[in-house]
C-alpha cells in the first residue's frame, strides 16, 4: 500500500500539470472548480473534522477574501496572485476575532454562533457600498488567465492537504483530536484547548480565503449574494462528511464523488439540491458518521494516514 | 514542613444548593490522603474546584504556595497537579501510546521514551499501538493511570481509583501508589471502598453534605460516632 | 444619526421592544426546552417556525380560516411532526457527540427548506388579516404586533403553567436536570423525549403562524429566528426556562433601541454583536444558566 501511492501522487500530480494544454476552456473551469472545493472541505476538516467544533458559516472567510482581495485589486492595484493571498490573511484575521470569543465555548455554542456570522458579514459587505459596492456588487478588471488560475487552485488544494497530512501525523494533530474526543480530559492533561482550537481555527479560514479570491478573480464580478451563499458552507461539510472527516483524503474524496455527481447529474436537478445535501447529511450521520474512508479504515483496519 | 495543599472556606453552589460549604483542608506533601463520604457529601464537586474543573464561589485554594482557584485546568496541570476521572476518560480514537504523547510538551524522543516506560511499568508495552477504545476497562484505567505520570507531578489526585477492577490490579495500582509516596508525591484520592481507604491512606477528610465532618488517621475515623452515622445512621 | 431622541421615542421603542420580545421568548423557549432536556441544538428550529406560518398562510388562502385561530392547527400539526422527527431521527443521535444532533438538525433543517421551496415557491406570500395601529397618547400599537405579543404572552404563560403545575411538565423538568436522575424515579426519558421535540415544535410553529400576520413568508424565513433563539438562550442561561422569557424580552429592546441609531440593515447585525458580547462577558447567561 505505503509504496504505490506516492508514485501514483505523482503521476496523478503530473496528469493534472500537463491537463490545461490539453483541455478545453470549459474543461480547465471545471476543473478548476474542483480543486476550489477540495481545498474548502479540507479547510472545512481541518476544524470541525479534527476538533469536532462544528463550523456552520465557513463560507464567510470564502466571500471574505472574495471582496478582501478584489479591494485590494481595484483600489490599491495590486496583482491577483498577491491580493489574493491577502484575502488569505485577512480570513485568518477573522477567524482569530471570531475564534477568540466564540471557542471558548462549548461546540453546540460555538456552531450556532457561526451560523450568524456571515448573514453578518453579508451585510457588512452591503453597507460599505464605498469599498465593496454594495449591493451593486464589485467588478474586477477583464482578464483572461483561468489557467493560471487553475494551477494557483491546484495549488492551494494541494498545500491544504499537505498541511492536513503534516497536522495529522504530527503531536498537534494529537492534541486537536483530543479535543474532538474528550475536551473536558484533554483540559485536565494539560492542553490548553482555547489555544489549539484558535490554530485549528485560523488554518481553516486561510485556504478559503486564497481560494475566494482566486474565484473572484476568475468570475470578474462580485457581490454579497455571490459569495456568502448558505449553499456553498452546505456543500463543502457534505463534502468532508461523506468522504469522511478527520481523515486526511476523505474530504478529497468526498469532494470528488460529489462534484463528479453535481455536474453530471444534478445539474438537471437543480430544485432538489438542498434537499438531497439534506438528506446525505442526516443519512452520513445516521449511517456512516465517518465517511466512506472513515468506513473504509475500520473495516481493514487502515492507519490514520490515510 | 509547608503544606503542598491547603484549601480555605471553600464553597460552591449549584442553583441554590450549596455542594460544598466552607470545607477547610490542608495536606502536607509526601503523604497519602483519602477523601470519603456519603453520596452528595461533595467529594466530586471539591475535587472538580481543586483541578479548576468548577470554580469556587467563595475561598481559597492554594498549591504550593500559589493560589490556583480560578486557573483553568491546564495551568494547573502544567503547575504540577494531575488527576484522573471517576469515569474512565481516555482518548478512544488514540492509541495507548498516543494517549501518553499528547500529555507532555517534552520533545517527541523523550516523551516517547517515558511512555513506553511507563508502559512497561504496567505491562502494557505490547497494547502501545492498540487504540484506547479497544482496551478492556482495567487497561484503560491503567492508562489512564499511568498518562497522569506522564509529566511527573508532585501532587495526583486519583476519583475513585478501585471502581470496578479486579482484585489483582487493584492491589497493583496501591503499591503504584505507594511507591509514588516513597518518591515523595502527594495522593488524594477519593473512594468508596472502605478496604482501599483505611489500608492505604495516612490521613482521611470525612465529608458530609458539603462540610468536613472529622479528619484524622482511618483508625481514629473508622471508629468516630459522627462517621458512622452519617454513612449507617439517619 | 443627528436625530433628537424624545422621550416618547424611547418609550415607543420599550413598548415595541416588549412586544416584540414576548414572541422571541416564546419561540426561544421551545428550542430551550429541547435543548435543556436532551442537549441537543434543534437547527430546525427556523424551519419548524416556517411551516408553521405556512400553514396559517395556506389555511387564510384556501378557506379564509383566521389566522389566529389556526394556532389551533399549526401547533398540534407541528407537534406531530416534531415527534416524528425525534423518533425517526434525533432519537439515533441524543446520545451521540453533540456534533452528530448539530449535523443531523442541520440536515433536516435544509432539507425542510428546500422541501418548502418545491412545495410552495419561494414566491413571497403574505396574510392581509390585521393592519394599522391603536393610538394612544404619542404612542402607536401595531394590531398585528399587540394580538402577537397578546397570543404569544397567554401561550408561554400556559407552557410555564404546564412545567410547573401538571405531572408531565415536572417529569420534563426532572428530566432536564437529570437524566439518570429521572429514570431512577420511574420516569419514561424516550417518551419525554418524543414530547419535548413536540412541544418545541408547536411552540415554534406557534411563532410562524404568528408572524404569518406581520412579514412577507418565504421558506427561508425561519433562519433567523433559529439564531435569535439561540442568542435568547444564551441570553437567559442555558436550562433556565423563565431566563428565556427574561432574554426574549431583552432582544426585544435591544433590537428597537438599535433601529432608533442604525438603518435597518445594519440591525440584523445587532443580534450577532450582542451574542459575541455576552459571550465574551457571562457565557452562563444572564441568570444562572448551565453552560
Amino acid at each position: 500500500m505505503k509504496r504505490w501511492f506516492p508514485a501514483a501522487l505523482l503521476v496523478l500530480a503530473v496528469g493534472l500539470a500537463l491537463y490545461p494544454l490539453q483541455a478545453t476552456g470549459y474543461g480547465v473551469r471545471v476543473m478548476l472548480q474542483l480543486f476550489m472545493w477540495i481545498a474548502l472541505a479540507q479547510s472545512w476538516n481541518l476544524i470541525s473534522g479534527l476538533t469536532g467544533y462544528v463550523s456552520f458559516g465557513h463560507v464567510v472567510f470564502f466571500g471574505t477574501g472574495a471582496y478582501a482581495s478584489s479591494i485590494l485589486i481595484v483600489t490599491l492595484g495590486w496583482a491577483w496572485p498577491l491580493a489574493c493571498l491577502g484575502g488569505g490573511v485577512v480570513a485568518a484575521v477573522l477567524a482569530f476575532l471570531i475564534g477568540w470569543p466564540c471557542l471558548r465555548l462549548k461546540g453546540p455554542y460555538f456552531a450556532i454562533a457561526t451560523l450568524g456570522l456571515n448573514e453578518v458579514m453579508r451585510v457588512v459587505a452591503s453597507y460599505y457600498e464605498g469599498l465593496t459596492g454594495g449591493g451593486n456588487g464589485l467588478s474586477l478588471p477583464t482578464l483572461h488567465a483561468s489557467v493560471e488560475i487553475y494551477y494557483a487552485m491546484g495549488l492551494v488544494a494541494a498545500a491544504v492537504t499537505a498541511v492536513t497530512y503534516v497536522i495529522v501525523t504530527s503531536r498537534f494533530g494529537l492534541r486537536l483530536m483530543t479535543i474532538r474526543e474528550d475536551e473536558v480530559a484533554a483540559e485536565a492533561m494539560g492542553i490548553d484547548t482555547l489555544r489549539y482550537k484558535l490554530y485549528a481555527f485560523l488554518l481553516s479560514a486561510a485556504a478559503p480565503g486564497i481560494v475566494g479570491g482566486l474565484s473572484a478573480r476568475d468570475q470578474g464580478y462580485i457581490e454579497p449574494l455571490s459569495v456568502f451563499p448558505l449553499i456553498m458552507t452546505i456543500t463543502m461539510i457534505v463534502m468532508a462528511l461523506f468522504g469522511g472527516k478527520g481523515t486526511i483524503w476523505g474530504p478529497v474524496l468526498g469532494a470528488a464523488l460529489l462534484f463528479a455527481f453535481q455536474e453530471v447529474v444534478w445539474a438537471r436537478f437543480i430544485y432538489l439540491h438542498q434537499l438531497l445535501f439534506g438528506a446525505i447529511i442526516v443519512g452520513v450521520v445516521l449511517l456512516m458518521p465517518r465517511g466512506i474512508l472513515g468506513v473504509l479504515q475500520q473495516k481493514y483496519n487502515l492507519p490514520r494516514t490515510i | 514542613m509547608a503544606p503542598i495543599l491547603e484549601i480555605r472556606s471553600v464553597v460552591k453552589r449549584f442553583g441554590g444548593v450549596a455542594a460544598v460549604s466552607g470545607v477547610s483542608l490542608s495536606l502536607e506533601p509526601g503523604r497519602i490522603y483519602g477523601l470519603i463520604g456519603p453520596n452528595g457529601s461533595g467529594k466530586t464537586t471539591l475535587f472538580n474546584c481543586i483541578t479548576g474543573v468548577d470554580q469556587a464561589d467563595e475561598g481559597e485554594i492554594i498549591f504550593k504556595g500559589r493560589r490556583i482557584d480560578g486557573l483553568k485546568p491546564h495551568r494547573i496541570f502544567h503547575l504540577g497537579m494531575g488527576r484522573t476521572f471517576q469515569v474512565i476518560r481516555v482518548f478512544p480514537e488514540l492509541t495507548a501510546l498516543e494517549n501518553l504523547l499528547v500529555v507532555t510538551t517534552a520533545g517527541y524522543e523523550e516523551a516517547r521514551r517515558r511512555a513506553e516506560e511507563l508502559l512497561a511499568l504496567v505491562k502494557l508495552e505490547r497494547l502501545a499501538g492498540e487504540f484506547a477504545g479497544n482496551l478492556s476497562y482495567g487497561q484503560q484505567k491503567l492508562v489512564e493511570f499511568i498518562r497522569v505520570l506522564m509529566t511527573d507531578p508532585e501532587m495526583i489526585l486519583l476519583d475513585e481509583p478501585a471502581a470496578g477492577v479486579n482484585r489483582t490490579l487493584l492491589n497493583e495500582l496501591l503499591d503504584a501508589v505507594r511507591r509514588l509516596r516513597d518518591q515523595g508525591k502527594t495522593v488524594l484520592l477519593v473512594e468508596h471502598d472502605m478496604k482501599v481507604v483505611m489500608g492505604l491512606c495516612e490521613t482521611v477528610f470525612v465529608l458530609d453534605h458539603g462540610e468536613k465532618l472529622a479528619e484524622g488517621a482511618p483508625g481514629v475515623i473508622q471508629a468516630d460516632e459522627r462517621v458512622i452515622e452519617a454513612y449507617f445512621g439517619r | 444619526m443627528g436625530v433628537l431622541i424624545t422621550p416618547s421615542m424611547i418609550g415607543q421603542v420599550v413598548i415595541s421592544g416588549l412586544l416584540a420580545g414576548s414572541l422571541y421568548a416564546m419561540v426561544a423557549l421551545g428550542l430551550g426546552l429541547i435543548f435543556g432536556v436532551m442537549r441537543v441544538l434543534n437547527v430546525a428550529h427556523g424551519p419548524l417556525l416556517m411551516m408553521g406560518a405556512y400553514t396559517t398562510f395556506w389555511l387564510f388562502q384556501w378557506i379564509g380560516f383566521n389566522p389566529y385561530l389556526s394556532l389551533l392547527v399549526s401547533m398540534p400539526l407541528l407537534f406531530l411532526v416534531g415527534v416524528a422527527l425525534q423518533r425517526f431521527l434525533v432519537r439515533r443521535v441524543v446520545d451521540a457527540p453533540e456534533l452528530s444532533s448539530l449535523l443531523l438538525t442541520f440536515g433536516v433543517s435544509i432539507a425542510l427548506v428546500n422541501l418548502a421551496q418545491l412545495a410552495f415557491t419561494s414566491d413571497l406570500r403574505a396574510v392581509e388579516y390585521l393592519t394599522g395601529s391603536f393610538v394612544v397618547g404619542p404612542f402607536a400599537l401595531s394590531k398585528p404586533r399587540l394580538a402577537t405579543c397578546g397570543f404569544a404572552i397567554a401561550i408561554t404563560l400556559g407552557a410555564f403553567v404546564f412545567l410547573r403545575s401538571t405531572r408531565l411538565g415536572k417529569a420534563i423538568r426532572a428530566v432536564s436536570q437529570s437524566r439518570e436522575v429521572a429514570q431512577v424515579c420511574g420516569i419514561d426519558v424516550q417518551r419525554i423525549h418524543l414530547i419535548t421535540f413536540g412541544l418545541g415544535s408547536a411552540l415554534a410553529a406557534a411563532g410562524g403562524s404568528l408572524v404569518a400576520v406581520m412579514v412577507a413568508i418565504q421558506p427561508e424565513m425561519g433562519q433567523v429566528y433559529t439564531f435569535k433563539s439561540f442568542l435568547v438562550i444564551v441570553l437567559g442561561g442555558a436550562g433556565n426556562y423563565p431566563g428565556a422569557l427574561l432574554g426574549g424580552l431583552l432582544l426585544g429592546l435591544v433590537e428597537q433601541l438599535a433601529s432608533l441609531f442604525l438603518t435597518s440593515q445594519v440591525n440584523e447585525a445587532v443580534a450577532y454583536v450582542l451574542l459575541v458580547v455576552v459571550l465574551l462577558i457571562r457565557p452562563t447567561g444572564l441568570l444562572k444558566g448551565r453552560v
